[in-house]
């Protein structure tokens, strides 16, 4: 039954991952068609190179890191709807753990599934909203004047320091590790992307509950 | 919405409405398969009815930073190209990298519009194929790498204690990250580790740990899903307060 389901829930996901890489490569193709233009080979090779040197290494880190935590649904939906790290991520571990299921297990995949996908609805509904109906006003919520600036720009504090709470009192043993190596990187790197920083905590954070679990002290 | 210009034309709407559907038909489709294995599984309908709440609060706030984005964007692209790039694949970082990286590329900037179709061509198909690494390399490992560990994990008692430690792990890693960066990082739009952020972090924590501990000692079960998105609407709300009452210096004051 088990392995069933998941197989069921991966031919689901290849499918609607190809349908979507589909879609994507026909918006450009569009754009082009429609303005009757094509960009510059020489540009757009130069803009690319940077670009994928960056983001599809990037993507492999992010695919190794993501898939194990996300289970299976919620990685397909996850990598087509993105802003996983600010959003998708913690939305589906928190549904996981108010609903008291462990990832890799049909249950927590489940429950991860339905809180990717409403998550990834519910941005959708809200951009798709605020474009069509509220452009015209949207720049006065987030201009610098605005009464409203400084919640918007301390979402990621606010949103990452509600949901260590409930999990770092569960497992404090596996946190000062993790936090200290990432300021002392922060101290010499201060520039760096939170994609690479991410990589280097978690492997810490790892490193740590790997070794305090041969020492028993986890 | 200006229809005349091409970066808002119809057909860029028809092509921006087409994603939202399609986008939206996914998930539904997830959502309802996930839901009718949830049932098999015996997990109560009222478990999911406080996933799905949960998950819309939860999502609120992240999603209006995400449409500020576009906003942002909308200066130089129109508002139509950046709403799709973060309706699929995109995120706030990137998305805003990518498009510098064109723009500047053929001598343009952010800051001003982008009038040349064939800069906006070019900008468009940079935007793309510098995001689509993740779906060409999803079906080759996605299912080999979570068997892997559906077999390590479940392999014995010993194992599975293990996994959690180390799926919990994983997740602190991230968190921390973040955590690293409100005490200690800088931004690209200059809004750096300071006062602000460490004391958003703060009041986040506090408010989460008051709201989980009420919840326990009244036995407020139907409150416990929504300590998480609540906590983090009060660290926001915190934000606004200080600018509002304190003096713009120490608001203002960055260490980094």
């Amino acid at each position: 039954m088990q392995k069933n389901y998941f197989d069921r829930v991966h031919r689901w996901g290849i499918t609607w991952n190809i349908g979507a890489l589909l879609m994507l490569l026909c918006v450009p193709v569009i754009v082009c068609v429609n303005l009757g233009v094509w960009p510059e080979l020489k540009t757009l090779a130069s803009v690319l190179s940077k670009l994928m040197l960056l983001y599809w290494v990037t993507a492999v880190i992010e695919v190794i890191t993501y898939v194990p935590m996300l289970g299976a649904g919620g990685t397909y939906l996850s990598f087509v709807t993105g802003n996983i790290t600010n959003l998708k991520l913690p939305c589906g571990l928190s549904a996981m753990e108010n609903a008291k299921v462990r990832a890799n297990t049909e249950e927590g995949e489940v429950i991860s599934t339905i809180a990717i996908g409403v998550s990834a609805i519910t941005t959708t509904v809200i951009i798709a909203v605020g474009v069509l109906a509220f452009s015209p006003v949207l720049p006065y919520i987030t201009a610098e004047s605005s009464a409203f600036r400084p919640a918007f720009e301390q979402v990621l504090p606010a949103l990452f320091g509600a949901l260590a709470a409930s999990y770092f009192a569960k497992h404090w043993k596996l946190v000062p590790l993790p936090i200290i190596v990432g300021v002392i990187v922060l101290i010499f790197a201060p520039t760096m992307g939170v994609g690479t920083l991410m990589f280097v905590t978690i492997v810490a954070a790892v490193a740590g509950a790997l070794i305090m679990h041969k020492k028993n002290w986890l | 919405m200006d229809f005349s210009d091409f970066k808002t034309s119809p057909v860029m709407l028809a092509i921006a409405l087409g994603i939202v559907a399609f986008v939206t038909a996914q998930s539904l489709f997830f959502i309802v398969k996930s839901w009718k294995h949830a049932k098999e599984l015996g997990i109560e309908k009222e478990t999911l009815k406080n996933t799905v709440v949960s998950s819309i609060l939860f999502t609120v706030a992240p999603a209006i930073s995400i449409l500020a984005t576009v906003i942002v964007l909308a200066n130089a692209l129109g508002t139509i190209l950046p709403w799709i790039r973060l309706t699929v694949i995109g995120n706030l970082a990137y998305e805003t990298t990518a498009a510098q990286t064109a723009v500047e590329a053929m001598g343009g900037t952010l800051g001003s519009e982008i009038t040349d179709p064939k800069q906006f061509a070019t900008v468009t198909w940079a935007m793309t194929i510098g995001s689509i690494a993740p779906l060409i390399f999803l079906p080759f490992v996605c299912k080999k790498l979570q068997n892997k560990i559906g077999e390590a994990v479940n392999k014995s008692e010993g194992a599975k204690k293990l996994g959690d430690a180390l799926s919990a792990a994983a997740f602190i890693g991230i968190i921390s990250a973040f955590i690293a960066r409100a005490i200690a990082g800088t931004s690209s739009d200059g809004n750096n580790a300071g006062f602000m952020s460490v004391s958003v972090l703060i009041v986040a924590v506090i408010a989460m740990v008051i709201l989980e501990s009420i919840c326990k000692k009244f036995k407020l079960d139907k409150l416990q899903p929504f300590t998480m998105p609540l906590s983090m609407f009060i660290g926001m709300g915190a934000a606004m307060l200080f600018e509002a009452v304190l003096p713009a210096e120490i608001t203002s004051f960055m260490w980094r």
